[in-house]
């Protein structure tokens, strides 16, 4: 069999049962298992199906998920996260558009401490959305800036994404973490800038409204308190992961501990907040670890039909030059990012994109960075980006779904806007971990 | 009735142990990093228990994830369908769900049979048989089997589920 019809037929049968709503997971199993049969031997095929499985997941590498998803459930579980908004919103006055500021604000500084977009969208979503609307926030201005946040937080460290892109297309992990910081934080400051100019614009789409005097201590006090040791522990996790103190693993680990035990310090700490932490956190990595369990396998079986070096070479003869590949890559991400979630997307296209990034010598941490930025993007996107459809089923009623692509439209636009900018200015998301860790 | 709540028992008990398991190996490996730099002895089996933790922890997870419909899943055809076609095709997702598990019953059995027969064994820091590896995936699809029966027969059916985000 020629090696398109066998990528055809592959990716065929997996588009088939992925649409008749079988979990992601399964689907890849399933696909697999024809797979395995046809091309890696039969019976001896499954027994390896089954040993692919267990080792695809026995990795070290990709043991910092569960404890980065864990960080950001403690704070979300036992309340400490909103008492870190409820300061930042204290702090941040006299702005146009204050409580959008806020939630940008506010999301940034959640994803430098939890690992996992839905926590993060989840929490906005519920605590500021209804408060700005109530306040007669335009729609757009208050669901745009927390969609936005959210896929951030794939690029801000920790994140959980990062770690499994890191594994699954064998980029240095802690380079891949830190190499985040700066393309994060510029898009956050971005899209801030992009609320106080509209919002300033066009006082009608946020609506100013007494605030209750704070001065002094009741002003600055909530943020000592509260966001401060969140933003140590950020820095404590990063930082022993630079200074080579502690493995990724390892300061995820201490991380995920540290947070618990400031949540006991604040006294928020309850059994049933922590029971709550430690399921959602079995639940969120059980989710992504379980896609894994089938990466192996589906990335033998894309080679040993021919598939992979098939259309990596019809690529490489088409000659689209570096930048037309590179770009091609990312359109593909763009799209599949309305359909699958992000680790069936990374099961998808590393097999066929890591071999190409090789071929034309991309910095792989650089590739890494640009990946994710359009895979965030990717879930942004209408007319079907997930995050979009998240936000529809935490939205009040009466919002529509052609709101919530007007409100997310100029944050995909600063978005591209960022992608072209790492594109050609790679420093901005190598500059960082190549001075911290390549001394 | 005692089946349904033994079986909800079940289900539960499988995500408090991977919730367990994951809390615990946090601790684990924290507390070796500050042995390590206290000076005192560093543990160089944590490494491998963090390791195996994981498989543990996502195969006790995965048929309690099922049964609370989490598993990520593509739900946008199913909700533009009609009623009745879409029952149709989610009892088809279900059947295939079915035959693929039962295949990794089939052959995690098979593996376990096969390591022990040729006495494999694991030799790292750790010394143990390998088939102790394996034998989570059995167990793990059996019940996620018995879970894609249950749906195929109504329960849980076109329950709205996670969309597909992390």
């Amino acid at each position: 069999m020629s090696w398109y019809l066998a990528a055809a037929s592959l990716f065929g049968a997996l588009t088939a049962i992925l649409l008749i709503g079988l979990p992601a997971a399964f689907s890849f199993f399933a696909i697999n298992v024809v797979g395995a049969w046809h091309y890696l031997g039969g019976e001896a095929g499954l027994a390896q199906l089954v040993r692919n499985g267990v080792a695809a997941i026995t990795n070290f590498s990709l043991t910092p998920i569960p404890f980065f998803v864990l960080m950001g459930e403690v704070l979300f579980h036992t309340g400490v996260a909103m008492k870190a908004i409820d300061a930042i919103e204290r702090l941040i006055r006299q702005v146009p558009g204050r409580l959008a500021v806020v939630a940008v604000v506010a999301g940034t500084v959640f994803s430098a401490i939890s690992g996992s977009t839905i926590a993060t969208t989840a929490l906005l979503g519920s605590l500021l959305l209804p408060e700005m609307l109530r306040r007669g926030y335009h729609p757009s201005m208050a669901m745009g800036p927390i969609m936005a946040i959210g896929g951030v937080d794939m690029l801000v460290p920790p994140s959980a994404l990062a770690v499994l892109l890191g594994s699954l297309a064998g980029i240095s992990i802690s380079h891949l973490l830190i190499a985040g910081i700066v393309p994060g934080v510029l898009m956050a400051a971005i899209f801030v800038a992009y609320v106080v100019l509209r919002a300033n614009a066009d006082p009608a789409l946020a609506p100013a409204f007494e605030q209750a005097p704070a001065r002094g201590w009741s002003r600055w006090g909530p943020l000592l308190l509260y966001v401060t040791p969140l933003v140590l522990i950020f820095v404590v996790v990063i930082a022993a992961m630079v200074a080579g103190w502690a493995t990724p693993t390892e300061s995820a680990a201490v991380g995920a501990v540290a947070t618990v035990v400031v949540a006991w310090a604040y006294r928020a700490l309850t059994l049933s907040g922590l029971m709550k932490a430690l399921l959602g956190t079995a639940a969120i990595s059980g989710i992504i670890l379980f896609i894994i369990v089938g990466a192996t396998t589906f990335s033998q079986v894309l080679t040993f039909s021919g598939a992979t070096d098939g259309l990596v070479t019809a690529v490489r003869t088409a000659d689209f030059g570096p930048w037309g590949v590179l770009v091609g890559m990312l359109l593909i991400l763009l799209a599949l990012g309305c359909f699958i979630d992000q680790v069936s997307m990374m099961l998808l296209t590393l097999p066929f994109f890591m071999p190409l990034v090789q071929h034309y010598g991309y910095d792989p941490v650089w590739f890494g960075v640009l990946y994710l930025i359009a895979m965030q993007l990717g879930l942004l996107t209408p007319p079907f980006g997930m995050l979009l459809f998240t936000m529809k089923g935490v939205a009040p009623k009466q919002i529509t779904m052609a709101q919530i692509f007007r409100a997310v439209t100029p944050y995909v636009l600063i978005g591209l806007v960022m992608l072209a900018a790492v594109m050609l200015f790679p420093g901005l998301a190598v500059w960082l971990p190549k001075s911290l860790l390549d001394r | 009735m005692p089946v349904r709540s033994a079986y909800h028992l079940l289900m539960q008990a499988c995500g408090v142990l991977a919730a367990f398991v994951i809390g615990a190996v946090a601790v684990l490996v924290t507390g070796d990093v500050v042995a390590r730099n206290v000076g005192l002895s560093s543990f160089p089996w944590v490494v491998e228990v963090s390791e195996y933790s994981l498989p543990l922890a996502t195969f006790l997870a995965a048929p309690w994830l099922l049964y609370r419909n989490e598993h990520v899943r593509l739900d946008m055809l199913l909700g533009a369908l009609p009623r009745t076609v879409a029952r149709l095709l989610d009892a088809l997702a279900d059947l295939v769900g079915i035959a693929v598990s039962l295949v990794f019953v089939w052959y995690g059995v098979r593996v376990i049979a096969d390591s022990r027969a040729l006495g494999s064994m694991v030799f790292k820091t750790l010394v143990f048989p390998e088939w102790w590896l394996f034998v989570p995936v059995p167990v793990c699809f059996a019940l996620l089997a018995v879970e894609f029966v249950r749906r195929m027969l109504g329960a849980n059916g076109l329950a709205p589920s996670r969309q597909g985000m992390v």
